[in-house]
């Protein structure tokens, strides 16, 4: 019971931090122009224009999560022990895990908040274009604020024991390379180097493969999606994040903070 | 959980610390560096216990490894009975670091609301706590400032209050006095001793030591990582033998010289008067020399050993 207060207490004073400074809402705004700019950018296109926005809208969603996912993620930690709040706070009854996983509840829902409101947006965006807009695209949302959980976990382990500009290092390049791994697999089996397919399997194995989180080109393209194209991403970035979180928390708990 | 309270309750030595050794590998770890070479103390229910040494000693690192937030190398460090490394002890204890930092985006109320919640005190009781440690800092009118308009000592004084919150039995301050005005450092004294009235355990790091000579029960000396002292303040001032310094008039410079030889004491002039410094047990014998000689005498002060002088002696000895 103690535990799930402090951690309740810790995230929603994550929350607040995040609510009360600014530079979120910068970066919000800036979400908010890329996806009306789908709009514009449909107008000027012969191609079918509400393929546009809603490819704009859903990718700018994506970028823009995943932006303020590593932006704030990679600060989540080490700006805590930088600045020695970190001090006060663990001399409570407090663990480290719960202090970790506090933090980590707490950033996950500024940023899924942050996907509300573009997801919002996006909707208007929709209906003001005439794109469809129904339950598949909830779906699809949903599905990146899943995505943008295992950002966080990411991000908050890199956070746990390095830099801010190392870890966003770290995490950029498993994003990306998260995204391509299918696409490298796809290209390792097709080469004659059995080195080569080893690499490309051996990456697909570890690192997350973000791909099945996006189901963008099925619902723009209006193709039927299945329940195993959700159910599969569930599972597997709930077991992936859990992952990440475990083994944050035990760097985490044998560290000094000089 | 009703063993355990007895097992905090019965616990007569609070805080235990033995042969606690801390080794840094600063930079990129190549060289080793001990910060901590077997220090060992205790602190017993209800003192007041201060922790001196100068600077780098080695002071906030002892607190840090009590805190759990460092490691001990070797050595082993408990409180209320608990290994350090557990968390949940911790209900009983509070702790103000050296040069605190809080969440600035915060107000003074919401930050103590923060702390009051994570240290498990019942929402009953919440903002009645807050507002009487508000009051006891001298922190009422700023309570619903943000902490980024905080000034060095306004922090300080929030520090101690977050180290009050849950009203906890032992209280670690590091350097509670530092960044206070001469008001504010009384008021803290005061709240010192009101803890230790209320039959608190208080440890505390300090460079003041007119304040821990006036406040402490037993200190502990800390230099280079080594105790080099354990026990009580007065004991510890005892430890040199006391002198008097008498001022007289109307002796003649011979008479001055058997004087002193005599009471074993220095002399020296002093704006047209003797001033002569006797061990205290002469006292006597020199006051009746010079009721005999008919001389004047002006003053009798005890010269007073401070802590200051025999921690300076204990450091550079
Ligand atoms: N992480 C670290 N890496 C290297 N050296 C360290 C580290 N932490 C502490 N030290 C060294 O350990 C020594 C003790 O530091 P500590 O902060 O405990 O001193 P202190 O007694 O609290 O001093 P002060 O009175 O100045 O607060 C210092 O020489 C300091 O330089
Ligand atoms: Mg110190």
């Amino acid at each position: 019971m103690g535990a799930l207060q402090r951690i309740r207490t810790l995230a929603a004073n994550t929350l607040l931090e995040a609510i009360r400074s600014k530079v979120l809402y910068t970066l919000l705004f800036f979400a908010l122009i890329m996806i009306g700019s789908g709009l514009l950018i449909g107008t000027l296109s012969y191609v079918d224009s509400n393929r546009i926005v809603q490819d704009v809208g859903l990718a700018s969603i994506r970028l823009f999560g995943t932006a303020i996912a590593i932006f704030l993620g990679v600060g989540l930690i080490f700006k805590e022990v930088e600045r020695r709040t970190i001090y006060t706070i663990l001399s409570k009854p407090t663990s480290r895990s719960e202090f970790l996983l506090g933090k980590y509840c707490g950033l996950v829902i500024t940023v899924w908040l942050q996907v509300v409101l573009m997801a919002i947006a996006f909707g208007i965006i929709s209906l003001i274009s005439g794109a469809p807009f129904g339950l598949e695209y909830v779906a699809v949302i949903g599905l990146i604020m899943l995505e943008l959980a295992l950002v966080v976990a990411l991000a908050t382990l890199f956070s746990a024991f390095s830099t801010p500009m190392l870890s966003s290092m770290f995490t950029l390049g498993i994003v990306m390379v998260g995204h391509l791994s299918r696409d490298l697999l796809a290209i390792g089996s097709q080469s004659d180097v059995p080195s080569m397919q080893m690499m490309t399997k051996l990456i697909f194995r570890i690192a997350p493969d973000l791909a099945a989180f996006d189901l963008t080109l099925q619902v723009t393209h209006g193709l039927e999606i299945s329940q195993a194209q959700i159910l599969y991403p569930m599972v597997y970035g709930l077991g992936y994040l859990s992952l990440l979180l475990m083994l944050a928390s035990l760097i985490f708990s044998r560290r000094d903070f000089n | 959980m009703a063993t355990e309270q007895t097992l905090e309750e019965s616990c007569e030595e609070v805080v235990r610390v033995e042969g606690v050794v801390k080794d840094v590998r600063p930079g990129f770890g190549l060289v080793k560096k001990r910060i901590l070479s077997g220090v060992s103390f205790s602190v017993r229910r209800g003192e007041v216990f201060g922790f001196i040494g100068p600077n780098g000693a080695g002071k906030t690192t002892t607190l840090k490894v009590l805190m759990g937030l460092i490691s001990a190398t070797e050595g082993s460090a408990t409180i209320l009975g608990h290994d350090v490394s557990e968390d949940e002890f911790r209900q009983h204890v509070g702790y103000l670091p050296e040069h605190p930092y809080f969440y600035e985006f915060l107000t003074g109320r919401e930050l103590l609301s923060f702390y009051a919640k994570l240290s498990g005190v019942p929402r009953a009781k919440r903002p009645a706590r807050i507002e009487e440690l508000l009051h006891w800092v001298g922190l009422e009118a700023a309570g619903d400032q943000r902490l980024r308009g905080y000034s060095k000592g306004m922090k300080q004084r929030v520090g101690i209050a977050q180290a009050l919150i849950h009203d906890p039995n032992v209280i670690f301050l590091d350097e509670p006095m530092s960044g206070l005005d001469p008001v504010g450092r009384r008021a803290i004294r005061n709240l010192i001793l009101r803890l230790r009235s209320e039959g608190k355990t208080v440890f505390m790091n300090s460079h003041i030591l007119s304040d821990v000579e006036s406040i402490c029960d037993r200190v502990a000396i800390i230099v280079e990582g080594e105790i080099r002292y354990e026990g009580s303040v007065s004991e510890f001032l005892g430890q040199t033998e006391h002198s008097t310094d008498v001022v007289l008039e109307g002796v003649s410079q011979e008479m001055v010289h058997q004087l002193a030889e005599q009471c074993q004491g220095t002399h020296r002039e002093l704006k047209g008067r003797i001033e002569i410094r006797v061990p205290e047990k002469q006292v006597r014998l020199l006051l009746q020399k010079m009721l005999e000689c008919d001389g004047e005498v002006i003053s009798v002060n005890p010269h007073r050993v401070s802590l200051e002088s025999v921690f300076m002696s204990t450091v550079e000895g």
